[in-house]
């Protein structure tokens, strides 16, 4: 592998400026001989608007990247712009704070309160962060993502691919500078899972929304714009405009 | 199988830890309680014998049982030759006698002690009564009192005394030292004043002996010694030996430790139901909970069987466990509570801790049982769970409990209707007494399990009434509403336990407030005075000085005097002596007053009666009620039936009528007093005592101290009951914050994803502590509702004049307690909520 861990490439930069910016991110647990390095060097860059996958194998760091990228984890040297604020300098309160404005989130799952409704639960961070709601985007985003007719339905009433939409819905209603996902699809059938996915593209191009998305399914990782590879903590290889199949060769190599 | 049970509890022992808790508080109290009735019981033992059991034989006046009891007889004695003829025997080495009359103490204020004159005892040399502090009265001018009396009077060593020889006249006497005279009933009662054998006979008159305590020479058995006695003492005495005259004196005061131990028994049962409860609770928890390790169990192989036993082994071992945490804590608390009450209830306190087999062998059966007894429905359904669920995602993140429980709304309807119906009916009839007693408490059960039946489908009625108001104030407190609608039974489960203490607490507080009101316009309505002035109790005939009465018409500060004129006649209408009474100065209906069943008092008057229904019969106003009275039978006419249980008893005569037909009863039996309008409370009681001062046997009864009197007491059985129903509730919100945390640990990562949400630490704190506080004020609300309902049922079907008043500051504070109860349980529950990462809570399954 001749790629060594590199900064996003030039042609990318220039067209959009980068919203995150990590740079030489490294991130141990434990310490001495028990030590284990989850990141070493880190550096990459995510412009706006654009839809990136993190890929690899497991244990390469994917999501100890995006909990460090997001400002769920602290990251042990190196750091992490989101806009110009460095959040490798932010105290607890203070990154409270930047999830509750800045940032949108997507999980695998547990993604919803099941005690209430969709609509409730899309509104939920908006009443975290005591935030106007803007009522148009709202009316627009549930029309695209079709839950018009389910709004007053509990969790457990939808399907997975409807809760994960709702999830999706959630996460862009506040228009953050950053939406992370974390193996969106994971739990879903295929089906449901294209339409979660497309739906990811289609926001970041028809709005702007800028998505950084962990997932080890070259499928899923086809749907974006450009695709990074990690391993053993180091990010190792890149793919823009991928296929599922210049994925997943990528993948058997990183692999093999 | 049983290695993975233990394994797993080593795994979960902080699950585990609250419950243990909640099972050992119970067992504490349980073992505690039998701990501190043994050694009470052993200290007023010692004391007993102590003081009896060094003596060879004690020989008392033998009691004539075939002889009618007639108070007024003097109480038989030995004669005075006997204790030189016992002294003379050669089996005795030793002997002392003790004589007994009456020596009224007088107060600090010059007033006799108590309404019975004090016993006036007299301590020969050798008796069995030591003193605790100081020495025994030497001489004509020393006295020794009770321990008893010393702390009632707040006399002391070395004070100055004045005590009423038999003629009334005054004797000053230096406090020499103070003698516990244990529990004795007749003792305790009327307390004592000691002197030396010669200044006893002087000061009461007394003759002969009350007891005879004896030593035997060297070589002399007791029961030689006591059949010698007998051989002098005859028949006139009851001679047994020092030991046994102890035993069973001490055998008369352990009545008095078994009823406490009865009575704490009681409150420690609740305290083990409601543990029973919490760790119910507990266990249907964790078997949800661990539904999938359940299931694998099953699916490599586990029979039902098997995971069955699993379980309540679990319930077993903890059982065990906490029991015998229990039982260590007991003993401490029996311990303090023995060095803490023991004195306060006379037992020896340097008896040292009792404890016997059956206090562990109760506490280990109580505990285990409980535990074992709360863990059986939870198995069972355990063994429900198909092997198949090991394959399910998850079922922690279920969807909300639903349905409405169409079946529980009918069986609560139903037994709410029962039980409203008993309370209507034992509120309704009158004159059941003891029986409405019960009837209101099985209506109160049939309640409780209403309560319980509907208690889920009420906590999500209650939680979604208010949580519109609740989704206003702020995001914490709109989750934490919909967080209590999540799993309403568990929450109901949970609320239950602080429920029945509130219950209890409550309608207690209801029942003693109500007393307290009854008890305050019973006594204005009986008592229409300041200050009741009364002739001594233990003398029918007594009458007050007229020099005193008159000296009280005469005084500036009092206001109203009414002196009541009392004899007894035969009436052709009831059986007996009927009291015949008039009042002078008052005017009937007005100053004093009773309701009527027939007339009307106000119409008293010349030839005209009023009569207590009791001795009415079945005559009525306008009758004729025939009279025997001093001078021959008379009739008069029935003015008025009066109520029974109010002011006037008997007949009420008017003024001229009763001085005819009692010529003879010319004094006062008692003397109402008011004070003079713009007189200080101060000079008023001044005006009373100084009137009286001479008469010192005569009682005097303030209104005002009776009622302070009977507050006290009411106050401190209500502090008493409530610090006893005080650990009920520290167990329920053990069981709160056990079910906090146990939810806390299945939402280990919806809570992580609030926090990504941006929800704040502080915020997610918040939502669990309203959620505690939500859970507790509904059980606590529940409770006082049933406590109120309750409380007054009791009292009426008890006591059916009884007015009922609502302690509201009392049930404010227990709303209090309940809100700083909720904020306590979700204290840990919430720190390890808030302290957890995201990433590694996002991680976990």
């Amino acid at each position: 592998m001749s790629q060594t861990a590199a900064v996003a490439a030039p042609d990318h930069s220039t067209q959009a400026p980068p919203v995150v910016i990590a740079r030489s991110l490294s991130k141990v647990y434990g310490a001495g001989d028990s030590a284990v390095r989850a990141l070493d060097g880190v550096s990459v860059e995510f412009a706006r608007g654009h839809f990136t996958a993190i890929m690899g194998p497991s244990g390469s760091g994917k999501s100890t990247l995006m909990h460090c990228l997001a400002g769920l984890d602290t990251a042990s040297s190196g750091t992490v712009h989101l806009g110009r604020t460095d959040i490798t300098r932010l105290n607890d309160r203070q990154l409270t704070q930047l999830r509750r404005d800045r940032i949108g989130f997507i999980f695998q799952s547990f993604n919803l309160l099941p005690m209430l409704t969709a609509e409730q639960n899309i509104l939920l961070p908006a009443q975290i962060a005591k935030r106007k709601v803007d009522r148009g985007r709202f009316e627009r985003l549930i029309d695209v993502v079709g839950l018009r007719e389910r709004l007053d339905h509990l969790p457990s009433k939808l399907s997975g691919g409807q809760q994960q939409r709702v999830a999706v819905a959630r996460a862009l209603l506040g228009a953050p500078e950053v939406v992370y996902a974390d193996e969106p699809t994971g739990n879903l059938d295929s089906r449901s899972g294209a339409g979660v996915l497309s739906f990811l593209r289609d926001s970041a191009r028809d709005m702007g929304q800028t998505i950084v998305m962990v997932t080890h399914d070259p499928v899923a990782a086809s749907y974006a714009d450009r695709v990074i590879f990690l391993r053993d903590g180091r990010l190792v290889d890149e793919v823009h405009a991928p296929t599922a199949e210049t994925v997943s060769d990528r993948l058997l190599k990183l692999e093999s | 199988m049983l290695r993975t049970t233990l394994a797993g509890l080593r795994m979960h022992k902080a699950r585990l830890v609250t419950t243990a808790l909640a099972i050992a508080l119970g067992v504490m109290f349980v073992s505690g309680t039998l701990v501190f009735g043994d050694t009470l019981q052993a200290g007023f033992s010692t004391k007993m014998m102590g003081s009896a059991g060094d003596f060879a034989a004690v020989a008392v006046p033998a009691e004539d049982e075939d002889a009618p009891a007639d108070p007024e007889a003097p109480a038989p004695v030995l004669p005075a030759d006997t204790l030189e003829e016992v002294r003379d025997l050669p089996e005795v080495a030793s002997a002392g006698g003790m004589t007994r009359g009456d020596a009224p103490l007088l107060d600090k204020d010059g007033r006799a002690v108590g309404s019975m004159p004090t016993i006036g005892m007299g301590l020969g040399d050798g008796t069995r009564f030591q003193p605790d502090e100081g020495g025994m009265p030497e001489g004509s001018g020393e006295a020794a009192l009770a321990t008893t009396v010393a702390e009632a009077t707040g006399y002391g060593v070395g004070d100055t005394v004045t005590v009423l020889d038999s003629e009334g006249d005054r004797h000053e006497f230096t406090v020499s030292g103070l003698v516990d005279f244990g529990v004795d009933g007749e003792l305790a009662y009327r307390g004592v004043v000691a002197f030396d054998e010669d200044t006893a006979r002087e000061m009461t008159g007394a003759e002969g002996y009350s007891e005879i305590d004896v030593t035997a020479a060297e070589g002399v058995t007791d029961a030689a010694a006591v059949s010698a006695v007998e051989g002098v003492t005859g028949s006139d005495a009851d001679v047994e030996t020092g030991t046994a005259f102890g035993e069973r004196l001490a055998k008369n005061s352990g009545a008095d430790s078994q009823m406490l131990t009865v009575a704490l028994m009681l409150f420690a049962l609740i305290s083990v139901f409601v543990a029973a409860i919490v760790i119910y609770n507990t266990f249907a928890i964790l078997v949800a909970q661990r539904q999938r390790e359940m299931a694998l169990l099953r699916c490599v192989g586990s029979a039902r069987g098997q995971v069955f036993r699993s379980v309540l082994t679990e319930a077993l071992v903890v059982g065990l466990i906490a029991s015998a945490l229990g039982i260590a804590a007991g003993l401490g608390a029996g311990w303090a509570g023995f060095a803490f009450g023991g004195e306060a209830l006379g037992a020896d306190t340097s008896q040292s801790l009792v404890v016997g087999v059956l206090p562990i062998a109760v506490g280990m059966t109580v505990g285990t049982v409980m535990a074992l007894g709360a863990a059986l429905l939870p198995a069972w359904r355990a063994t429900r769970v198909p092997p198949l669920a090991a394959l399910r995602t998850s079922a922690t993140a279920q969807g909300l409990e639903k349905g409405i429980g169409w079946a529980r709304i009918v069986i609560g309807g139903v037994l709410f209707l029962v039980s409203g119906g008993i309370v209507f009916a034992a509120t309704n009839s009158t004159g059941i007494g003891t029986t409405g007693l019960v009837l209101t408490t099985v209506a109160g059960l049939i309640c409780f399990v209403g309560v319980v039946v509907l208690s889920p489908l009420l906590v999500r009625a209650v939680v979604a009434a208010v949580s519109p108001v609740m989704r206003r104030v702020g995001v914490a407190s709109m989750l934490a509403a919909d967080n209590s609608r999540r799993s309403p039974k568990r929450a109901a489960t949970a609320m239950i336990a602080l429920t029945v203490g509130a219950t209890l607490i409550t309608g207690y507080a209801v029942v003693n407030a109500s007393l307290k009101t009854t008890m305050d316009e019973m006594l204005s309505e009986q008592f229409p005075a300041d200050y009741m002035i009364s002739a001594p109790l233990d003398e029918p005939d007594a009458v007050i000085p007229d020099s005193a009465v008159a000296e009280l018409e005469d005084s500036d500060a009092l206001g109203s005097v009414v002196e009541v004129h009392q004899a007894y006649a035969g009436s052709g209408g009831a059986t007996g002596d009927m009291p015949v009474s008039t009042y002078i100065g008052a005017t009937l209906g007005e100053d004093l007053k009773n309701d009527a069943v027939s007339g009307s008092l106000a119409d008293v008057g010349p030839g005209k009666v009023a009569v207590s229904q009791g001795y009415a019969g079945d005559l009525k106003a306008g009758d004729t009620l025939p009279v025997a009275t001093g001078s021959g039978e008379k009739e008069y006419e029935i003015a008025a039936v009066l109520e029974e249980g109010g002011t006037l008893y008997g007949a009420t005569l008017s003024p001229r009528d009763f001085e005819q037909a009692f010529p003879d009863a010319d004094g006062a039996s008692s003397v109402m007093v008011t004070g003079a309008d713009g007189a200080s409370a101060k000079q008023v009681r001044d005006a009373v005592y100084d009137a009286v001062a001479d008469a010192p046997t005569v009682g005097v009864d303030s209104m005002a101290e009776m009622k302070a009197q009977f507050d006290d007491v009411l106050n401190i059985a209500f502090l008493a009951i409530a610090a006893m129903l005080g650990l009920a509730i520290i167990i329920a919100v053990f069981g709160i914050a056990n079910t906090m945390a146990l939810s806390v640990l299945e939402r280990t990562r919806e809570s992580a994803m609030l926090r990504a949400l941006g929800l704040a630490r502080g915020q997610l704190r918040r939502m669990l502590s309203i959620e505690a506080v939500v859970l507790c004020l509904i059980g606590a609300g529940v409770g006082i509702v049933l406590g109120i309902v309750f409380g007054w049922a009791a009292g009426v079907s008890a006591m059916p004049s009884m007015v009922f008043a609502l302690p509201a500051g009392q049930i404010s504070v227990f709303i209090g307690v309940a809100v700083a109860a909720g904020l306590l349980a979700s204290v840990l529950p919430g720190r390890k909520a808030a302290g957890q990462s995201i990433t590694g809570a996002l991680a976990s399954e």
